[in-house]
């Protein structure tokens, strides 16, 4: 009987029934098998209300649109483009390297690719890179800096292990600076096959102008001290990430609608109500999600599915690399914040159980999505470039396989290698 | 989905609805914004801070986020896998749709009925959330958002269901 309701849920959910609902059903049903009073659930989704940290998701989900709606993209590439542009490879380096930092900043990885993309694909494409290539890039675009702070998913990461309890304390700080070192391994990765595809091609670079130069600074003077002051504030301890993330949302409104004008006020309403269908979106699940995680603690199945796996895996690399391929299906079926609000609770026990660190465990998770993100046949920033840059399905796979290749790569080095998230912590 | 093919009566509520979702949600959002900074330009330039700001900022996070669902559910934005919907043909579509709205509609009927048991039990024990402000008046947002969600999910469901019977076109 119940695994028969268990299998209607997951269809629904397959049907694409909310996952909140599904999530909410699945958790009704259970306290209600248990007997427990259900006004439990609506405790568990009030206590939403006592996590400090949760204020940073509207104030830098709020302050990634205005960004995204504004011209600092445009400021953003322009300057690359002067900087950069002259180098060999230089203009993928630091496309890569900007995609990565507006991803960090924005949250939602589709942000990016419409933003940015639109903008670095010509740029791309006219400084002599070939076609497929641009493509790949900029549909990878959006998935390569969720390990960077302070991206929503690490934020959530830390706000969903800290609601466990499994001994070892992760805190968000920490998982920001385990992130700076994978990350840069995948941009670095990145940039190096970028690099080598521009290998033999003698073109006219865009000399370098000292003129344009002083042009680009200036126009982007406003935004340029922003990841200074959010990135340094944060990782030198002086701002709380909550704190950080008001600093961040009061700045770019400034900047952005008082001092650019380039949105106006009559545009703010609707942007304000974009922002937060997003966040509304993540944080009911994340509800739900917490009313759940209580059950299946009370339960105690986290630490049945640790027996039970245990008994067929024995070491923790055995158990990664399963994870590895779990998490690569899982991401192309769910997006990133579902993901990890259903699964963290029932993977990091069992993670803790074969001695892997939480904070290594969040770094893996995510970048795993990473490439689920770009997965064909079904992840969704191929989707999105789909739309976005009107190339057909197949043309998309095939330029985004070799930066899946690429990624995987990077992946099961920052699975095997712990001491790369691990390193900048101190402990 | 904006309301179509509904009594004039109805669908004028229904905009009026809307529009007060629309105010709370962009009223408590800058409310956000202006108290988070303000309260940090106190505390590291006056070394003081506004009492009680702290809880108020964490009730408005839970405050925003109902409305922003509300909100999403008004637009069919909630999180969802659209893997299996997205290749389903001509009004296979709506008919499926027309099920999972059914679906979300009574979920959310009883967890709007959970929470309203949940603010009722906390207006009987008096709890407050702090200073002096009740747990039951923070927490009304729970069942009203249920209540709203449930009804946008109904308002889905007719219209999916007749365009699944070919009463209207198909979006």
């Amino acid at each position: 009987m119940l695994i028969v309701v268990g299998i209607v849920l997951i269809l629904l959910a397959l049907l694409g029934a909310p996952l909140f609902a599904v999530i909410g059903a699945a958790v009704l049903l259970n306290f209600w098998l248990e007997g427990t009073n259900l006004t439990v659930v609506p405790l568990e989704i009030y206590s939403l209300a006592e996590m400090p940290v949760l204020l940073a998701i509207p104030l830098f989900t709020f302050a990634g649109y205005l960004l995204a709606e504004s011209g600092a993209p445009q400021r953003l590439v322009r300057i690359t483009n002067v900087f950069f542009g002259w180098m060999p490879g230089g203009l993928a380096a630091v496309s890569l390297a900007i995609c990565a930092m507006f991803t960090a900043f924005t949250g939602a990885s589709g942000v990016t690719i419409v933003a940015l993309g639109g903008l670095l694909y010509p740029a791309l494409k006219q400084a002599g890179y070939p076609e497929r290539y641009s493509l790949g890039l900029v549909t990878t675009s959006g998935s390569i800096g969720l390990l960077f702070a302070p991206s929503l998913p690490l934020i959530l990461y830390g706000v969903v292990a800290q609601q466990l309890n499994v001994g070892r304390a992760v805190s968000i700080s920490d998982l920001f600076l385990a992130g700076i070192l994978p990350g840069v391994l995948i941009v670095v990765m990145l940039a190096v096959y970028g690099l080598w595809q521009r290998r033999g091609v003698v073109q006219a670079r865009t000399p370098f102008s000292m003129r344009e130069a002083l042009g680009a600074l200036r126009a982007a003077a406003w935004e340029l001290p922003l990841p200074f002051v959010v990135l340094g504030g944060i990782y030198s301890g002086f701002f709380a990430v909550s704190e950080a993330a008001a600093v961040t949302a009061i700045y770019v409104f400034i900047v952005e609608v008082l001092i650019h004008r380039e949105i106006r006020f009559t545009a703010l309403p609707k942007l304000m109500r974009e922002s937060m269908v997003l966040v509304g979106a993540i944080l009911i699940v994340l509800g739900m999600s917490l009313a759940s995680t209580n059950y299946l603690l009370d339960a105690e199945i986290p630490s049945r599915l640790l027996g039970y796996i245990r008994s067929h895996v024995h070491s923790a690399l055995g158990f990664l690399l399963l994870l590895n391929l779990f998490l690569l299906a899982l991401g192309m079926m769910l997006d990133i914040f579902s993901a990890l609000v259903i699964m963290v609770p029932l993977i990091l026990p069992i993670a803790v159980g074969y001695d892997i660190n939480p904070v290594h465990l969040g770094i893996i998770f995510l970048a795993n999505m990473e490439i689920a993100y770009l997965m064909p046949p079904m992840g969704m920033n191929l989707f999105i470039a789909m739309y976005r840059f009107d190339r057909p399905m197949l043309e998309i796979f095939r330029a985004v396989l070799p930066f899946v290749a690429i990624l995987a790569t990077a992946v099961l080095i920052i699975t095997y290698w712990p001491g790369l998230s691990l390193a900048l912590i101190r402990h | 989905m904006t309301p179509r093919h509904l009594p004039p009566a109805i669908a004028r509520l229904i905009n009026i609805i809307t529009w007060t979702e629309n105010v709370l949600l962009i009223f408590m959002l800058a409310l956000m914004v202006l108290l988070a900074a303000t309260q940090i330009l106190l505390r590291n330039f006056a070394h003081t801070s506004i009492d009680g700001a702290d809880d108020l900022l964490r009730l408005l996070v839970l405050w925003v986020a109902f409305l922003g669902a509300v909100a999403a559910s008004r637009e069919g934005k909630h999180i969802h896998v659209d893997a299996v919907a997205r290749w389903l043909p001509g009004r296979a579509k709506p008919l499926v749709n027309a099920l999972t709205d059914l679906f979300t509609v009574g979920v959310c009927a009883m967890l709007a009925w959970e929470s309203v048991r949940y603010v009722l039990a906390s207006h009987v024990s008096g709890e407050m959330a702090f200073g002096r402000l009740p747990v039951w008046v923070a927490a009304i947002i729970l069942p009203m958002a249920f209540v709203l969600i449930g009804l946008r999910y109904l308002l889905r469901l007719y219209h999916h269901a007749r365009q699944a019977l070919g009463m209207e076109g198909l979006e």
